[in-house]
């Protein structure tokens, strides 16, 4: 009868059984053991009784550079503890709100323009006037105008200058030997938005069809194109920073009503329609790739480094990626000079902030005073990654990046020359950035004319109202 | 239907002393497992209202506040379903998401469906089903990283194999045809393995002398299939169905990593949408009030999917 | 059911399978991989049935290696060379680095000239804390989800179907109604950081596990149940004797599933820890993403680390299968 075998016979089908129990056993142990042996949690006092300090940042090339500014900070400051933690952009931003809901945050940490408005607004930051460490920070210090971006509506000092950055061309010094092309030809482009100037002779030069036939010369396929005279960044969304503000910006166009705090976008003027409709109307022309092949994550350092561009303007940030790709000689030149006469091109400044919920806001201002210092904007300088937002800094990664055997110049001469425009600081950043991706998007796309980009605009400045 | 109703004429067994089991000591009444049920369910349930229920009923509640993250949030009543009923984006999304579960879930339970049997008709081989289920190994963003460079348009080996193959490139992620069902194959790429796993093991649930006696009758594969297989995987089968398709509306790493919502917001789907309005534009609470509502559309097709595949219910027994 | 003998004889009737597979009879092959198509030709003594089975499974296959290949492949390549032969099938300019940098053997200079961030990886310590915490919410979360599969399927009791659907709708809860209420509690709770802190939501139990074991559960036979009850058996030891043994590999599949979930579970431990103390490995592989707004990712670094995070898995699985195998067509009787 089965029930007599149903026990016994489960013998050799019972033996995970007892084996599940002991495993089981064992981890309930190991478990406690781990439950009550580790608990550093964020915000415990450092090691050997010094005061602790966590500091957050996302780039890790800069990660070494500010490891040994903390180390020298410590070395002046020994009842201070420096931690410092890096998160990835792509997690950034998430782990820090989730932080600063459950009061797991740092309590310094870096800031960017299109978040700080939304911290000061929630009161999610300390102004910096506050702390005898950091109340004197003089403007005169940085590089002109980053002290301005960190500035909030009440005239407090939200954030200290960390570094800036601005665009250039980049291009392979083999591709334009191979269109003939010297460096020198590059230098003093000019442009406009009707007839595109010297910079749009350039670019159809150097774009190459399967054929090999060149954009000026008779026969060129558009459809069919190996080349692009211009990398695509994708269609720029709300400031077009590495896309177009060095082309809309160059025609006098202002993004908003002031330099910071404005609260009226100007997408209805008509020079950045026209600086729009040129930029996507070189799709037809064949010079410039089409969304279809760049889609929603571009990236440029692939199509210079794939040969699939021969100029792409990018950001001073990226120089260290462009650096690395192999096979290509890298050069830099500045981005051409449009209508207004000289070139211009969006200026953007990190800042380092102090969190409201820090415990220890004294400590951490000394050390955001030791951040925007001399000495550790010099020693991030010479990292040779980024441009410190302080003149001697500047000068230190010049340097850096010349050993690299690289000039930079071209990013660091809009500043000396007072060709930029401020990064826009508005209200409502996120809400305007979901309105006008999809209408970017379109816009390049084709799908949709540049002058729904007035439409677009209404609905932006309804937001201020 | 349902296993333990047993017929008390059966029950003959009013044999022994129980040592713990309510069920014995009634010889004739229905057996009422009540107090051990509670006992089984008690480590489940803790996990269940601490967990899941508690930051349900506090969801509902933010539906109806506004909440920035940082300050407290503020009632507004059902202004937040206002705003979503008159949402362009928020029907879009819903439009696209429902079109992604689709294509998703239709491919991939065909192809799981299809793998599981192979694994039990054609060889038993572990490796063959280990290497199936690989693709499950690797996280979602990094599938998705290693699909969007393998079907980029220029340098992508996939459209490298259509140009040698004759065909034009196709933008994969970047046109509004192709975007959703490319989503949608990276992930029937992902899941097929797992999800036909599953399936796999509901087929050898089923006892083969079914088989044996259709076979003696002299019934063809299909109609095997058709009224063996079919039937006896159903509950199975629902369940995989039911909970494949929950996990689908709420794709969000996939098109996060390669489209963010693009292009134009062809493949913005409802959970694209609620984390950009929670996380970036720190609007919670009407973040809140679409994730209800995505929660009430999961409810009523998953009641359908209950239903019309009666996966409640075994017909082994 | 009297098939007491039928199902003793089953592994013979899956050779026997074999045989009438030969014959292209075996019910189900015809039915190819993509489609029910009809290959329903009894008497075809040719094994169309089974090439064209074979044929669809080597498709499969290949779909699903393919893009193993091109992970190794990167991960074989240096970042640089990489852009300008992308379409490469044999890795470019072929170099170990990316593994060194998974396994922070790499020094932080050449790590950052080489593409990669330049973050220090402990690679063992995480590798073992995503081995303490795979493990241990497997264990409990499968045994807890086993026990109310049990009360479920095979008890009965009031308000069953209703705590049933509960549960059913804890599946549909969105996910961003658990992510912050979770955190805060995790940080009430003292856990932040903490490896038990990652583990306490999916501690108790998992709908899926819930809902997977109940359709097993459901299928043990009646008469197999009553005869233990009529032996004196409680229910409980019909649970951990009689039903637990039946449905090995559910329990089986549902647990590798799981551990395979935990291990790649990255948003949550990412919120949960701040130190290594705490970093399970896909977080620290986060490193080898994009770092800046429009980087791109160090390439031949993620998919080193994703082969990497992926070995453990293969092993554990290879170790499990077999039980899988050897417990394959068991239907309970005995």
């Amino acid at each position: 009868m089965p029930a007599t075998r149903t026990p016994s016979s489960r013998t050799r089908r019972a033996r995970p059984r007892p084996r599940l129990r002991t495993l089981l056993a064992g981890v309930t142990t190991a478990v406690s053991v781990v439950a009550l042996g580790g608990c550093s949690a964020a915000g415990l006092p450092g090691a050997d009784g010094r005061v602790a300090v966590d500091y957050w940042l996302w780039e890790s090339l800069q990660l070494p550079g500010y490891q040994k500014c903390a180390d020298a900070f410590e070395a002046q400051n020994d009842d201070i503890e420096i931690r410092i933690t890096q998160y990835g952009w792509a997690d950034y931003w998430q782990k820090l709100t989730a932080g600063l809901v459950a009061g797991a945050g740092p309590d310094v940490f870096t800031d960017h323009l299109t978040k700080y408005p939304e911290f000061v607004n929630r009161g999610v930051i300390l102004p910096l006037d506050d702390f005898e460490a950091t109340a004197d920070l003089d403007p005169a210090d940085y590089q002109e105008g980053l002290a301005e971006l960190w500035t909030g509506q009440d005239g407090k000092q939200y954030g200290s200058p960390k570094d800036f950055d601005t665009i250039a061309l980049f291009y392979d010094e083999d591709v334009l030997a191979e269109a003939g092309y010297a460096p020198e030809d590059l230098q003093d482009l000019t442009w406009d938005p009707e007839t595109g100037g010297t910079f749009e002779d350039v670019i159809a030069h150097l774009s190459v069809d399967a054929a090999g036939v060149r954009g000026d010369e008779p026969g060129f396929d558009p459809t069919n194109v190996v080349t692009y005279g211009l990398g695509s960044n994708g269609a720029g969304d709300t400031n077009g920073q590495t896309q177009w503000s060095w082309l809309a910006g160059g025609t006098g166009w202002e993004l908003t009503n002031a330099p910071v705090w404005g609260d009226e976008y100007h997408y209805d003027d008509p020079r950045f329609q026209a600086s729009i409709a040129w930029l996507f109307g070189l799709v037809e022309k064949g010079y410039f790739p089409s969304f279809e092949r760049v889609g929603t994550a571009p990236n440029l350092t692939q199509q210079l480094g794939s040969g699939q561009a021969a100029l792409v303007a990018d950001g001073s940030w990226t120089i260290s990626s462009y650096l690395r790709l192999e096979g290509v000689d890298l050069g830099i030149t500045s981005v051409p000079t449009g209508p207004i006469g000289q070139p211009v091109s969006m200026y953007n400044g990190l800042g380092d902030s102090i969190s409201a919920q820090t415990s220890v806001p004294e400590e951490s201002a000394r050390w955001v005073e030791f951040l925007g210092g001399s000495e550790c904007q010099t020693i991030v300088g010479e990292e040779g990654v980024i441009f410190p937002a302080r003149p001697e800094g500047t000068e230190a990664a010049i340097a850096a990046f010349a050993e690299k055997g690289v000039d930079v110049e071209p990013f660091t001469d809009l500043v000396d020359d007072g060709g930029t425009v401020l990064y826009p600081v508005t209200d409502n950043a996120a809400e305007i950035l979901s309105i006008m991706k999809p209408v970017m998007d379109a816009i390049y796309i084709g799908s949709r004319p540049v002058d729904s980009l007035t439409q677009a605009n209404e609905q932006v400045n309804s937001l201020f109202e | 239907m349902a296993v333990s109703t047993a017929p008390p004429s059966t029950t003959r067994g009013q044999g022994g002393p129980s040592t713990r089991s309510a069920a014995l000591s009634r010889t004739r009444r229905r057996p009422d497992d009540t107090k051990l049920a509670l006992l089984f369910v008690l480590p489940a349930a803790i996990g269940l209202v601490a967990f899941y229920f508690w930051p349900l009923l506090r969801g509902i509640w933010l539906s109806f506040t506004s909440w920035d993250l940082l300050s407290p949030a503020e009632f507004v009543g059902l202004d937040n379903y206002r705003q979503l009923i008159s949402d362009p984006v928020f029907w879009n999304a819903a439009r696209v998401t429902v079109y992604y579960v689709v294509l998703n879930i239709g491919a991939q339970t065909v192809i799981a469906l299809g793998i599981a049997v192979l694994m039990q008709r054609l060889t038993s081989s572990s490796v063959l089903r280990g290497i199936v289920l690989a693709p499950f190994l690797v996280s979602n963003v990094v599938a998705a990283l290693v699909f969007l460079w393998i079907l980029d348009f220029q340098l992508g080996i996939g459209n490298q194999l259509l140009e040698w193959l004759g065909l034009d490139r196709i933008g994969f992620f970047t046109t509004e045809t192709w975007v959703v069902p490319t989503i949608a194959a990276v992930n029937v790429w992902r899941h097929m393995g797992y999800t036909a796993l599953l399936l796999f093991a509901g087929l050898m649930a089923i006892p083969a002398n079914y088989y044996e006696a259709a076979r003696v009758d002299g019934a063809s594969e299909w109609r095997m299939f058709r009224s063996i297989t079919m039937p006896l995987l159903r509950p199975v089968l629902g369940i995989v169905l039911i909970i494949s398709v929950i996990g689908s509306f709420q794709v969000f790493d996939t098109v996060s990593v390669t489209t963010g919502g693009g292009p134009v917001d062809a493949s913005r789907m409802l959970q694209v949408y609620i984390y950009d309005k929670a996380f970036a534009q720190f609007d919670f609470g009407y973040a809140s009030a679409l994730s209800v509502a995505m929660l009430v559309i999961l409810v009523v097709v998953t009641f359908f999917q209950y239903r019309l595949t009666r996966a409640g219910q075994s017909d082994l027994n | 059911m009297s098939d007491v003998q039928a199902s003793a004889t089953l592994p013979v009737a899956a050779d026997r399978a074999d045989d009438d597979r030969a014959s292209g009879r075996s019910p189900g092959t015809g039915s190819g991989g993509t489609g029910r198509d009809r290959q329903a030709r009894p008497r075809r003594p040719i094994r169309w049935g089974k090439v064209l089975a074979w044929a669809v499974m080597g498709v499969v296959l290949l779909v699903t290696i393919f893009p193993f290949y091109w992970i190794l492949r990167t991960a074989l390549s240096s970042n640089g060379a990489l852009y300008a032969n992308a379409t490469s099938l044999l890795p470019v300019d072929p170099t170990w680095n990316g593994f060194a940098r998974v396994f922070g053997a790499q020094s932080v200079e050449d790590a950052i000239a080489d593409g990669g961030s330049g973050a220090k990886l402990d690679f063992w310590r995480y590798l073992g804390n995503s081995v303490i915490v795979a493990t241990t919410v497997t264990v409990f979360q499968v045994f807890f989800s086993a026990m109310a599969a049990y009360a479920f399927s095979r008890l009965r009791w009031k308000g069953r179907d209703l705590v049933f659907g509960a549960f059913l709708l804890s599946l549909m809860v969105p996910v961003i109604f658990t992510l912050l209420p979770n955190f805060l509690l995790v940080k009430q709770l003292g856990l932040i950081d903490d490896l038990f802190g990652i583990m306490l939501p999916s501690l108790f139990m998992t709908p899926f596990a819930i809902f997977f074991l109940r359709q097993f559960f459901l299928n043990v036979p009646k008469e197999v149940e009553e005869a233990a009850l009529v032996d004196g058996a409680s229910k409980i030891a019909i649970f951990f004797k009689l039903v637990i043994p039946m449905s090995t590999a559910p329990i089986a599949t549902v647990s590798i599933l799981t551990y395979m979930t935990q291990w790649n579970d990255y948003f949550w431990p990412l919120m949960v820890s701040y130190t290594d103390d705490s970093r399970v490995l896909t977080v620290a592989l986060g490193a080898f993403r994009a770092q800046s707004p429009s980087g791109g990712p160090d390439w031949s670094g993620l998919m080193a680390a994703t082969l990497v995070a992926a070995l453990p898995m293969i092993v554990l699985f290879s170790i499990f299968a077999k039980r899988i195998v050897a417990n394959i067509g068991f239907n309970g009787i005995k």
